[in-house]
């Protein structure tokens, strides 16, 4: 009696546990990705983290969008003139379609961009267009200049600024200057972050909240259609999950931890790689002594072999910054290698600065295993100049609040950029108008550099502007308000079934309109 | 009973009180902002003042409280920060989900751990009960984090029998990994207060009484012995509840099951208050139902508390 028992426990489990693993679904022909954080909204003038930024841009088109290598290229508007004096741009729309089927018109873009810049509407992201005329005294008293944007036809628009704007054309590529449906928006009002309707290649198709998001494509893009049946995104917080997730062949796409790049080339897998649009760093507080010190942060900066951490932490997934502009946008090559590995030169250079016999400083940082280990490194290469580092870490809201009021000695973050032109790595970073909240978290105040970055921004040639930026880096490298870390190289890993797949160096440069399976 | 009930819940009043007066401070002095995690990474101070007078967060403290606990008393939870949906649209969407995940977990453990504590208890002094006892100790000090990824390891990847995560609208499938996990921690304590009980209770006069009667083992066992053994067992399970749910927490992380634990996370992360002090009173509250049920139930199981219940 007692083994038939056991026997029939036996066969009860064999058969479930077959059961389970029969019912294990092929894959469908749709892409699948993971996102570590849900979006917040779709709507354009409130998706301000990444992956509201991601979904947002393949949801709604702009005017002009960033591709994957991070070329600006047409999308609503297929062709654009601008002035002599770069203060206007006339955009000639083409027959694009809004995923309800309405044609997007002139107005459409009119109603979206004074959607985003209205004091009503309290949008954060209110500065991408900041450059229109009058957009300011808009925003803050709600007194609009209709020669700001003004519509020519359906299918002409006209944008006016204030002054001209090198880099304008980049801002309007963010997502925050995606163009809504206003028929949408008026039936949703505050709900449209939920349920959005743009010109974008794709269309929200289920959104379940905590769980997964899906896309469809939208039946009246006109562009190319894509050949894949949709997107699904599935919101996994933990990076080990999501990684078992694609060994057991439920992603297409995974994101590569740099801890698990050694694992991960060495297990014959399929891995794409790309040196973002991204800087790593660690930026001084340089409003506080010793760090208001020149010479004190030359020397921090010489003290850490960076190119041993990139080798021994990323396993060589980084190249060393010796700038902030990366090297795509122009920088880095004509940077000297002032701060190579020097510990010596860095303690009689703190000794110049009177404190040969070291100092203790807290470098904080947010909850993240990587940045636990390189600053382990940092803290112990600090310690051979005599400097006693204690590591602080705090969750991104307290790192964040703490930093824009400058409570930390030093910080470790890193900045991605909004737009690909090396105004973005140096007016919100270094430009004294930003100190704080506004990207400039350093504090770091040179009014050459101010000036710098304002005639750069305010010139209509990029090659001339960039120039000009390029000197205002040099300026900044030497005063290092950072120690200068390194520009990531991302690493994903993808299935063998797609095809057409490669990383963009910007978070909204892939469509995913080339992938298939 | 009824005044037994009536005066217990009127105790839950006060502690209610101090449940939703410490959540609202706490939220305030932690540090981090919520408004921050609205703005995104270039922000201008005009428009995060902006925010914060149309959050009402400019107020005073005091007067923000007192708006506060006119709303719960109102049943008003508010809306998310982040999303602008009702707070309590999500606790119902997200509740049922973390119930089913933390029903089942209790499930297995006091199955498991009732059968395990029975079987050692009955092989005391052989090598079958001193390996469940070792068992149940390594249960108990494995944190629920490394289990889980072990399990997602050893029964997605490796064996590629269950999936490694997901909520997969509910199905067995999906559900069996996280409940394991969740319950592994209680079943081992449960395992351990079962055996004890069990024990204590089989050198028992009655259960001598019971035998000398000259009834078998199986009798002796299910209707004296098991009945008996469970009162300790019940209790362990109730105020386990709350470690149920706040298991959940990480449980719901790792395997990226959308319940509540997961969203209360989530909310903590953005310091969304409305949604943190919403989910955490709605817990609360459940535990402290749940309390109160495990101490009726008492007096069902065990007829000697009801009676002493009866006279006092």
């Amino acid at each position: 009696m007692k083994k038939r028992i056991i026997e029939l426990v036996v066969i009860l489990v064999s058969l479930s546990l077959f059961q389970v693993s029969c019912t294990r679904d092929e894959p469908p022909p749709m892409l699948r990705m993971a996102l570590q954080t849900e979006p917040s909204s779709l709507d354009p003038a409130y998706a301000v983290d990444y992956s509201s930024g991601l979904i947002t841009s393949l949801i709604h088109s702009n005017l002009v969008r960033i591709d994957t290598e991070g070329k600006l290229c047409p999308d609503l508007a297929r062709s654009w003139e601008i002035s002599n004096d770069g203060k206007e741009y006339l955009f000639h729309l083409g027959s694009s379609r809004f995923a309800n089927g309405k044609r997007v018109k002139s107005r459409d873009v009119l109603f979206s961009f004074k959607r985003l810049l209205s004091p009503s509407n309290l949008s954060p992201r209110w500065w991408v267009l900041a450059p229109l005329k009058g957009a300011r005294a808009y925003h803050e008293k709600g007194e609009w200049d209709s020669g700001s944007v003004e519509v020519i036809n359906d299918s002409t628009v006209a944008l006016r600024l204030e002054r001209a704007t090198a880099h304008f054309l980049s801002l309007l590529s963010m997502p925050a200057a995606g163009i809504v449906c206003p028929g949408q928006m008026e039936a949703e009002e505050r709900d449209y972050g939920r349920n959005p309707c743009g010109s974008g290649p794709w269309s929200l198709s289920e959104w379940v909240e905590s769980e997964r998001m899906i896309l469809e494509p939208n039946g009246f893009y006109t562009g190319k259609k894509a050949s894949i049946d949709g997107i699904s995104f599935r919101f996994i917080p933990e990076a080990m999950t999501r990684i078992a997730e694609f060994e057991v062949g439920n992603l297409d796409i995974l994101e590569i931890p740099h801890a698990e790049l050694k694992r991960w080339r060495t297990a014959g897998l399929r891995l794409e790689k790309t040196e973002e649009l991204r800087i790593v760093y660690i930026g001084f507080n340089t409003g506080k002594y010793p760090f208001n010190d020149r010479r004190v942060r030359r020397a921090l900066n010489m003290a850490i072999d960076v190119e041993a951490v990139i080798a021994k932490i990323l396993f060589g997934a980084g190249r060393r910054a010796r700038g902030v502009v990366p090297p795509m946008l122009g920088g880095q090559e004509r940077q000297s290698d002032i701060y190579r590995y020097n510990p010596q030169m860095a303690k009689s250079l703190l000794e110049e600065a009177g404190l040969g016999d070291g100092f203790s400083m807290e470098i904080w940082q947010r909850e993240s295993p990587e940045g636990g280990r390189i600053l382990e490194c940092v803290q112990a290469y600090l310690g051979n100049i005599g400097v006693k580092v204690r590591l602080v870490t705090r969750d991104w809201s307290a790192f964040k609040q703490a930093v824009d009021h400058g409570t930390p000695d030093a910080f470790y973050l890193d900045w991605f950029a909004d737009y690909p032109d090396a105004e973005n790595f140096l007016a919100p970073l270094f430009h004294s108008s930003n100190a704080g909240g506004g990207g400039n978290r350093t504090g770091y105040k040179n009014h050459s550099v101010d000036s710098l970055i304002d005639f750069a921004s305010s010139l209509p040639d990029n090659e001339k502007s960039l120039k000009l930026l390029l000197e205002a880096e040099e300026i900044v490298y030497g005063d290092a308000p950072w120690i200068f870390l390194w520009f990531p190289v991302r690493y994903e890993a993808v299935s063998g079934r797609l095809n057409g797949y490669t990383i963009p160096v910007i978070f909204n440069g892939q469509r995913f309109l080339n992938v298939s399976f | 009973m009824l005044k037994f009930v009536t005066r217990r819940v009127a105790q839950l009043v006060p502690i209610l009180f101090g449940v939703i007066s410490v959540t609202f401070l706490i939220m305030y002095i932690i540090p981090g902002d919520p408004v921050l995690s609205l703005v995104g990474e270039r922000y201008d101070d005009e428009t995060i003042g902006r925010i914060r007078e149309e959050l009402g967060l400019n107020k005073p403290l005091p007067i923000q409280y007192v708006d506060y606990i006119g709303k719960v008393i109102r049943l008003d939870f508010g809306r998310s920060f982040v999303t602008g949906r009702p707070v309590i649209e999500s606790i119902k969407e997200y509740f049922p989900r973390t119930l089913l995940l933390a029903f089942s977990s209790m499930l297995i453990a006091v199955v498991a751990g009732v059968i395990i504590g029975a079987i050692s208890s009955l092989n005391r002094f052989k090598w079958l009960g001193r390996a469940l006892m070792s068992f149940s100790l390594v249960g108990v000090s494995i944190p629920v984090f490394w289990l889980g990824l072990l399990l997602i390891y050893l029964f997605a990847i490796k064996l590629s029998i269950l999936p490694p995560s997901g909520y997969g609208n509910g199905s067995l499938r999906y559900l069996i990994l996280p409940a394991v996990t969740l319950s592994f921690a209680s079943m081992a304590t449960v395992a351990r207060v079962s055996r004890a009980s069990f024990l204590d209770i089989a050198s028992e006069d009655f259960i001598r009484t019971a035998r000398a009667k000259g009834l078998n083992e199986f009798v002796v066992f299910g209707k004296h012995l098991f009945r008996n053994a469970l009162i300790p067992v019940i209790t362990i399970v109730g105020t386990d509840f709350g470690s149920y749910l706040g298991g959940s927490v990480l449980t719901e992380s790792i395997f990226g099951w959308p319940g509540l634990g997961r969203h209360i996370v989530q909310a903590i992360l953005k310091r969304d208050f409305p949604v943190i002090q919403g989910a955490v009173l709605f817990m609360a509250v459940l535990f402290m139902l749940v309390n109160l049920m495990v101490d009726l139930s008492y007096g069902f199981i065990d007829p000697r508390i009801r009676v002493a219940g009866k006279e006092e």
